[in-house]
């Protein structure tokens, strides 16, 4: 107890434990945007693709492929990323290359569930990519949430990217 | 000698001894401290220090790996949590694999709950788990008629693209099976899958003193008491004159 305090003290570790907070299964997210969960569609990250994800990010994608689904007008992006030291789910539906919501579907920080809240995740909605690949909007922060909001937004930004991608 | 003149110099002289004591240990703090203050942005919780030496220091029980997974022109080697893909790393905290498959021209380790696909060149191309499985947990992994097949509890399932799947499977089906190492090929593996420990953990740990074990902390404890003294010790030799003039 005392070691720990000393540590919280001296800002040397969270708060608490990281605790996995799964919110909405992404199948059950992408089902309740078709009806139906369709077969999925993969967009192969070539060279090009991976340099503009990278840089979108700040570093380089996971994979070489991407999973999403469509039905022609819509598509469903299911990604993950670290907010400060743990992963983020988070699903975007894209809609006429602009977002038409997002939902935070796991959240596994141990502080900074705030990005998950409605008002903040509307700020999303209508938001389409500039030509620099950024949001063609701001997003305002949240106190005490600042990388998990920033991870938000390049989550939004790939899932933009990916789509205008998965359609040339 | 007047009272004053000697404790000035008594407390100079063991200022002096208990500095030049305490240096590696204000390097150390210092060092370690800045590079905990910058722990995020630097990746310390992502980046693993392997080292046998260190995982005995640590008490972290080291395995040699048994068996390996062979198909005609890849080998997969897995202990530890630690996956060698034709000799190279290829992550850290991966599961128990339970087979390796080629399909043209991805190579497919599959694990209880997931399946890793890579290209020939060791890079990763997806990690399948959860919903894109048709079932978990799978049993066995293997190939037939260019096609992935994965046995689970509710029977075969099989996927040409290893991305949507059809139950069932092809009529011959060649299964993954680990073949034993001989005991100096265990050995060998064994020194380059040495389990990971996170830099930042050692880094804490060199900070808090726990690295030194369970008396680490009071002998930290004693290397604080020293340098408060130092500390006042050196305001009390620096303000006296001048509170004096």
């Amino acid at each position: 107890m005392r070691a720990r305090l000393l540590a919280l003290v001296l800002g040397l570790c969270p708060a608490g434990q990281a605790l996995a907070e799964v919110y909405q299964k992404p199948e059950a997210f992408v089902a309740e945007v078709f009806g139906t969960v369709p077969a999925p569609r993969v967009l192969w990250l070539s060279r090009e693709v991976q340099a503009g994800a990278a840089a979108i990010l700040g570093h380089p994608p996971p994979n070489l492929r991407q999973r999403y689904w469509s039905d022609g007008a819509k598509s469903v992006w299911i990604l993950e990323e670290i907010g400060k030291e743990e992963l983020i789910t988070a699903g975007f539906v894209i809609s006429q290359g602009h977002i038409d919501h997002v939902r935070v579907l796991a959240y596994r920080e141990s502080r900074g569930q705030e990005v998950r809240d409605p008002s903040f995740l509307k700020q999303f909605a209508g938001a389409g990519l500039d030509k620099g690949d950024h949001l063609d909007r701001g997003i305002d922060g949240i106190s005490g949430a600042t990388l998990s909001v920033h991870a938000m937004e390049r989550m939004a930004r790939l899932a933009l990217y990916f789509d205008r991608r998965s359609r040339d | 000698m007047p009272f004053r003149l000697r404790l000035v110099r008594t407390l100079r002289r063991w200022h002096a001894r208990i500095g030049f004591a305490a240096l590696i240990f204000f390097v150390l703090i210092a060092v370690t401290g800045l590079a905990l203050n910058h722990g995020a942005a630097l990746g310390l919780d992502s980046r693993q220090v392997h080292s046998k030496w260190l995982a005995r220091w640590y008490d972290i029980r080291q395995e040699q790996p048994p068996q390996a997974y062979r198909t005609a022109s890849h080998l997969l080697v897995a202990a530890n949590g630690r996956w060698l893909l034709d000799g190279s790393a290829v992550g850290e905290k991966m599961p128990h694999p339970l087979g390796l498959v080629e399909i043209g021209d991805l190579i497919v380790v599959g694990g209880e709950s997931s399946l890793h696909v890579y290209r020939a060149d060791g890079a990763l191309v997806d990690r399948l788990d959860g919903y894109v499985l048709p079932r978990v947990p799978l049993k066995a992994i293997g190939a037939g008629e260019g096609e992935l097949v994965v046995q689970t509890p509710a029977g075969p399932f099989s996927s040409a693209d290893v991305l949507s799947w059809r139950p069932g499977a092809p009529k011959v089906v060649a299964w993954s099976r680990p073949t034993l190492l001989a005991a100096s090929d265990r050995e060998a593996y064994a020194q380059r899958l040495a389990p990971g420990i996170s830099l930042q953990r050692v880094l804490l740990d060199l900070h808090s003193g726990r690295f030194l074990g369970r008396l680490g902390p009071l002998f930290f404890d004693l290397v604080a008491i020293f340098l408060t003294i130092l500390a006042l010790s050196g305001a009390w030799m620096f303000l006296a004159p001048r509170l004096r003039r």
